[in-house]
């Protein structure tokens, strides 16, 4: 009898341990992928978009105060990517399109970010914006040429950027909504067009009102 | 005795960082071999806890459910793919894997796998058929990676690997139930 209990409680253990350890090692159950863990982990600290240097397709350098008092829309790719980014921007740009004339430039800004800045130099990404109907002004794209700055920004967004050898790179990827203050609030699936669209354009017309 | 000694030096040679950077950087070698190798190193080192605690385990293991529990938890949480993207980027991860597999997974295998009855035998390895065509199809059906510091093919392979596994399993349980060994001695 004394036996059985034992039997028992052990198993208990093992039992409540394997829940612990599951619940913990998922967020409560939330966060499967480290992915999720990183997106969520984001949303909740609101990072600051670090003071790095950008250089965009109109060989204009700035810093991101450039974007002072509005909302910019950002990803993250590089030119010679065949596989994610031409997916990515093409999304891009259909939430680009889903925005009115009307707050494109004043409220929000659009921004690609190339982490790629041997290859991709002002004339490369001059040609690259075209295919997307980005107008380098209210869609800009940019690089940043100090490799430092870009580490910095890329561990602070929590983009992990892993080169192949074979000139490519893998790497996650998402919509980024940084505030009017240069704090980092959404990461949204860049495959979900129409829902960052309709979340982008309710913050708008909230700060606009 | 012996056997423990093996599981020791294949336990160390498997923390040495060149076997563990080159086992990591491949998805399916990390999750197909260094962990069940883990796994194996500790099932040797089993013997030795076997002999020098036969009445706490028999005490507190008395029928192998306990310790088969303890074994099928260890091995879910080392599945998630969570849990092996931070194994390469937190070190506190990384160093509980190394500690987890062979003494939480690996030992309590050893000690319960013989006291378990056929069908508890059986029913785990079912269990493990189920959840390795599960993740086989996650791994090589999802459109994006989950794991970060792995590329997609590599995860395809993974997933590949997954379902070998899991056919396996159930060529074994297959031959289980239609063939009577008894009929051949």
């Amino acid at each position: 009898m004394i036996k059985s209990r034992q039997k028992i409680i052990s198993v208990i253990v093992v039992l409540i341990f394997g829940f612990v350890l599951l619940y913990a090692g998922t967020d409560e159950f939330t966060a499967f992928t480290s992915e999720t863990a990183r997106v969520n982990g984001l949303i909740e600290n609101k990072p600051e978009f670090p003071a790095v240097t950008l250089e965009d397709s109109e060989i204009r350098t700035y810093t991101f105060s450039e974007f002072k008092d509005k909302y910019v829309f950002i990803t993250f790719m590089y030119t010679y990517c065949s596989t994610v980014c031409p997916k990515l921007e093409m999304n891009m740009s259909h939430v680009y399109s889903q925005i009115p004339q009307k707050y494109l430039g004043d409220d929000i800004v659009f921004l690609s970010i190339s982490f790629d800045p041997a290859r991709d130099t002002s004339a490369a990404l001059d040609k690259y914006k075209g295919y997307f109907n980005s107008d380098g002004e209210t869609w800009r794209m940019a690089r940043i040429p100090d490799k430092k700055d870009l580490e910095m920004l890329l561990k602070e967004f929590g983009v992990i950027v892993i080169p192949d050898g074979f000139g490519n790179f893998t790497h996650n990827s998402a919509f980024y909504l940084v505030n009017k203050k240069g704090k980092l609030i959404d990461v949204m699936d860049y495959k979900k067009v129409d829902e960052a669209a309709q979340k982008v354009l309710t913050i708008l017309k909230e700060t606009g009102e | 005795m012996k056997q423990s000694v093996f599981g020791l030096i294949l336990f160390f040679f498997l923390m040495l960082p060149p076997v563990a950077d080159l086992l990591e950087s491949i998805m399916i070698f990390h999750m197909h071999m260094q962990m069940p190798l883990l796994i194996v190193a500790g099932f040797l080192m089993g013997k030795f806890f076997l002999l020098r605690f036969p009445a706490f385990l028999e005490k507190w293991n008395e029928d192998g459910i306990a310790g088969i529990l303890l074994f099928v938890v260890i091995n879910l949480y080392w599945m998630l793919p969570r849990t092996m993207d931070e194994a390469l980027s937190v070190q506190m991860i990384e160093i509980f894997k190394f500690v987890s597999l062979p003494f939480l997974a690996g030992v309590p295998l050893r000690d319960s796998w013989m006291k378990l009855t056929t069908a508890v035998k059986n029913a785990v390895i079912i269990l493990f058929s189920f959840l390795f065509v599960g993740l086989g199809l996650v791994y090589t059906l999802s459109p994006v990676e989950l794991c970060n510091n792995y590329l997609l093919k590599e995860q395809v392979t993974l997933g590949w690997g997954f379902l070998t596994m899991a056919a396996c399993f159930i060529v074994y349980l297959i031959y289980t139930l239609v063939v009577d060994p008894s009929k051949y001695e």
